[in-house]
């Protein structure tokens, strides 16, 4: 899931990007840890509608980033109810998604490069260790604004199968892997012709 | 780079995979605004690339306002920009803005000059009112504009733009035409199946079949091109 930036002057929105993804990982460490009884679950969901509403986004994206975490929610419950309680499956559940909710608010709340500026800040110590924090930060906003070319790619693919009356079934996934193989070719192009291999 | 507009290329043959895409090109071009014409797979686009360095001589020489751009091909590509037939390709970051700032990375400009140097060119273009949209909601014409000014955010000494208006409608072709026409104040090589764009460059180049066949007027070299399919 992959939430893009909504501009806004919340609170949220002009926190800087360094203190939000920290607190993101107070958040979701806390929620990890939190006990299995109704008032922790009730305080996490709580936090998260809260934090949404502090965010002032309209009223319909907390609906819709839920309604994005659906095959989330139907994997776990639908494994984790094969090996545990239902009640232990609500509670992993309801911790995961309220996590996934969190981290959905921080891209919403924050410009892309703003969040990647901080990861590279927070990254800079293990440059002794061979890291190189900006081919990190480069590498990751390649993979944000790669998601929507290949759902393309595949659409066109469908749209082929369509128009031509065949149905590929699983096979479909060899012309998109080759297709996105040859848009990364591409890619690879434009960094070097923008100078920024 | 010296200040001399020169594009030379001396013998400069390309294979790949033993099949020869260029043969012994050898020609030198000071003119501002140069059309590459010829069918698919003549090596026109071979000849763009070979200018900042996307493309490696097989044997000879490339030099692009003095420098070898096989020896330096860094120091080329600062100052050669390069437009993509599909901005798809071209367009690298989640968002408008993101993408043109892609471009100034590592030029260490300070904050504030590098967000004005931004918001120039988004509004050069038309494009600030979608500076902070995903680069995927933008229609075709709008990507190429938005490709087109990342190229040229960095203000690049020469553009290279390999059929950038192949894949655009009418308005939007003829909008790019104009910019890199008309409204460039760099070197401009453009590599175009429109006849029209290339009739309104200083000079023409025609490829065929890997060789370059004609240097001259564009109207002599695009009437000779047409000639051949009547």
């Amino acid at each position: 899931m992959i939430a893009l930036h909504v501009p806004g002057d919340s609170v949220l929105h002009r926190a800087p990007a360094g203190i939000k993804l920290l607190a993101l990982f107070v958040l979701a460490l806390a929620v990890s840890l939190y006990p299995h009884d109704l008032p922790s679950l009730g305080a996490a969901v709580g936090v998260v509608v809260a934090l949404h509403l502090a965010a002032l986004l309209p009223p319909t994206t907390l609906p819709k980033q839920l309604w994005q975490t659906k095959w989330i929610v139907v994997v776990m419950v639908a494994t984790q109810l094969a090996f545990l309680t239902p009640w232990d499956a609500l509670v992993n559940t309801v911790r995961v998604v309220s996590i996934v909710l969190l981290a959905g608010l921080l891209t919403l709340t924050t410009r892309s490069e703003d969040l990647l500026e901080a990861l590279e800040t927070g990254l800079r110590p293990l440059t002794r260790i061979g890291v190189d924090p900006r081919r990190v930060g480069l590498t990751l906003s390649l993979a944000i604004a790669m998601l929507p070319v290949v759902a393309g790619i595949a659409a066109r693919v469908r749209d082929t199968e369509r128009a031509r009356g065949v149905r590929l079934g699983p096979r479909l996934v060899v012309p998109v892997l080759v297709l996105a193989l040859r848009h990364a070719d591409d890619v690879a192009d434009a960094l070097t012709a923008r100078g920024v291999d | 780079m010296s200040d001399a507009r020169e594009i030379a290329l001396e013998e400069v043959t390309v294979r790949l995979d033993g099949r020869s895409i260029l043969e012994g090109v050898t020609v030198r071009l000071d003119a501002r605004r140069i059309a590459v014409v010829g069918a698919n797979g003549s090596g026109k686009s071979t000849f763009a690339r070979l200018l900042n360095g996307l493309a490696t001589p097989t044997s000879g020489t490339v030099r692009v306002h003095g420098v070898d751009v096989g020896r330096e091909p860094r120091r080329a590509r600062a100052e050669v920009g390069f437009v993509f037939t599909n901005p798809d390709a071209q367009v690298l970051m989640p968002t408008v803005a993101e993408d043109v700032r892609l471009s100034l990375r590592g030029s260490g400009m300070a904050r504030a000059e590098l967000d004005a140097r931004v918001a120039e060119v988004l509004a050069d273009y038309g494009l600030t009112s979608h500076a902070d949209a995903p680069v995927y909601s933008l229609s075709g014409g709008q990507k190429q504009l938005l490709a087109l000014a990342s190229v040229l955010v960095r203000r690049p000494r020469l553009v290279v733009a390999d059929e950038p208006t192949t894949l655009l409608d009418l308005g939007n072709a003829q909008r790019i035409g104009r910019i890199l026409l008309d409204e460039l104040d760099a070197q401009l090589v453009l590599v175009t199946h429109d006849l029209e764009l290339a009739q309104r460059c200083d000079i023409a180049l025609r490829f065929h079949e890997g060789r370059l066949v004609a240097v001259g007027e564009p109207a002599e070299v695009v009437d000779a091109y047409r000639r051949e399919y009547a």
